[in-house]
């Protein structure tokens, strides 16, 4: 889990989805039927003769071979990089180091701070001590600007998964009650190489 | 599963964010855009085109010659197929293999291996069957359980369900998996094997 925006990944694939079938498309259809073919044609001649003028009407001097709708095709090139460099290095994120945070003015000690090192701490200590749990991992993550905890735990095998969110709630629920906040948590269960290797010995055979 | 932020958590946790896909794509365009830029400015300083130069392309493009056509619809056709794939992508709700479990007040997302390894564990137990004899796969709505009982040993494929309900119901799972029970009898096996 991470603060990545995923209306802009869905919207990248659409458009582009979109523009791939598009262009394939009108690009078959052109190639086996006489009549769009022709039509296709037209069209590309007529845009290459307006591209073709467009770069001779804006010379950027007499002197040159250089238009400006040349420097614009490039600057829009660049702006597609420069846009996905952008959208790619923004992906993921939303790492905190919080888990509690109390502004001045709102509790009765000025601002709390509650760093994620503490809450992590505490719990996986607890959870290594758990016969049940092989591993577990406690992250913190800010989204939407709330601050939520979030556990994930490999259990062995075979357990049953309401009893490992009973243990883990438990833990969280004390902590919150050592804390006297809430604290607002995702935890996760899962299954892995690890815990197929450890399963429970059959007892019943 | 109380605030708002639990329930945004928990759909985030359960659903892809398309990442990888946005990335290969994203890459690929901004690799096309650089390829593009590189030849429009060796075309501008007068130097010879890596590939193509932008108005032989054109050209190309508006007559293609004809012993490429057929490469041409072939290419035009994995273009097509690739933005039926993107698309999808983008439209498809890209579930997880995952549940949210309903029985806490925080958000509880669990594995569906996590899932069938315990309903079989308990449809073991309460069956009084040997190791491995109960196989069970959770998918999104449903959870297929195969039942292999030792021969002579009666089991009815009711029983298998209704203890497997009765552990799921425990779960409070969302989406709700409907129960298939499947017991494979002595003579079955044989015809398997």
């Amino acid at each position: 889990m991470n603060a990545t925006n995923r209306g802009v990944n869905r919207a990248i694939l659409f458009t582009v989805g979109v523009l791939l079938i598009g262009v394939g498309g009108a690009t078959v259809i052109a190639m086996l039927w006489p009549v769009a073919g022709d039509l296709w044609k037209s069209w590309l001649s007529a845009g290459v003769d307006w591209m073709v003028s467009a770069d001779q009407a804006f010379r950027v001097s007499e002197a040159t071979t250089v238009s400006w709708f040349t420097l614009a095709v490039l600057t829009l090139l660049v702006l597609v990089v420069v846009v996905a460099v952008i959208v790619i290095a923004r992906l993921g994120g939303g790492r905190s180091s919080v888990v509690i945070r109390e502004e001045r003015g709102t509790g009765a000690q000025g601002s709390v701070t509650i760093l994620h090192g503490f809450a992590a701490d505490a719990i996986t200590q607890s959870l290594a001590s758990q016969e049940e749990i092989l591993s577990s991992k406690v992250n913190a993550r800010r989204l939407g600007g709330a601050d939520v905890l979030h556990v994930s735990v490999t259990p062995r095998q075979n357990v049953s998964p309401v009893d490992v969110a009973e243990t883990v709630t438990g833990l969280v629920d004390r902590l919150a009650t050592l804390l006297g906040r809430e604290i607002s948590t995702v935890v996760t269960i899962h299954s892995g190489i690890r815990s197929r290797l450890a399963a429970d010995q059959s007892r019943v055979n | 599963m109380t605030s708002a932020v639990l329930k945004r958590v928990a759909r985030r946790e359960t659903h892809s964010p398309r990442t990888i896909a946005t990335v290969v794509v994203l890459a690929l365009v901004a690799l096309a855009a650089i390829y593009a830029g590189v030849e429009i400015v060796l075309h501008l300083l007068g130097a010879g085109p890596l590939l193509v130069a932008p108005g032989a392309a054109l050209m190309w493009l508006q007559e293609p010659p004809d012993q490429y056509q057929s490469l041409v619809v072939a290419g035009a056709l994995l273009s097509v197929v690739a933005g039926m794939v993107l698309a999808w992508l983008a439209l498809s709700p890209g579930r997880r293999p995952k549940h949210e479990l309903g029985s806490s007040s925080y958000a509880v997302i669990v594995d569906n291996g996590v899932i069938a390894s315990a309903v079989a564990e308990r449809v073991r137990r309460e069956l009084d069957l040997s190791k491995g004899a109960v196989v069970v796969s959770v998918g999104h709505r449903s959870a297929d359980i195969t039942v292999r009982p030792e021969p002579g040993q009666p089991i009815d494929r009711r029983q298998v369900r209704t203890v497997a309900e009765s552990e799921l119901t425990g779960y409070e799972l969302s989406p709700r998996v409907k129960v298939r029970a499947r017991v494979l009898r002595a003579a079955d096996m044989e015809g398997m094997s």
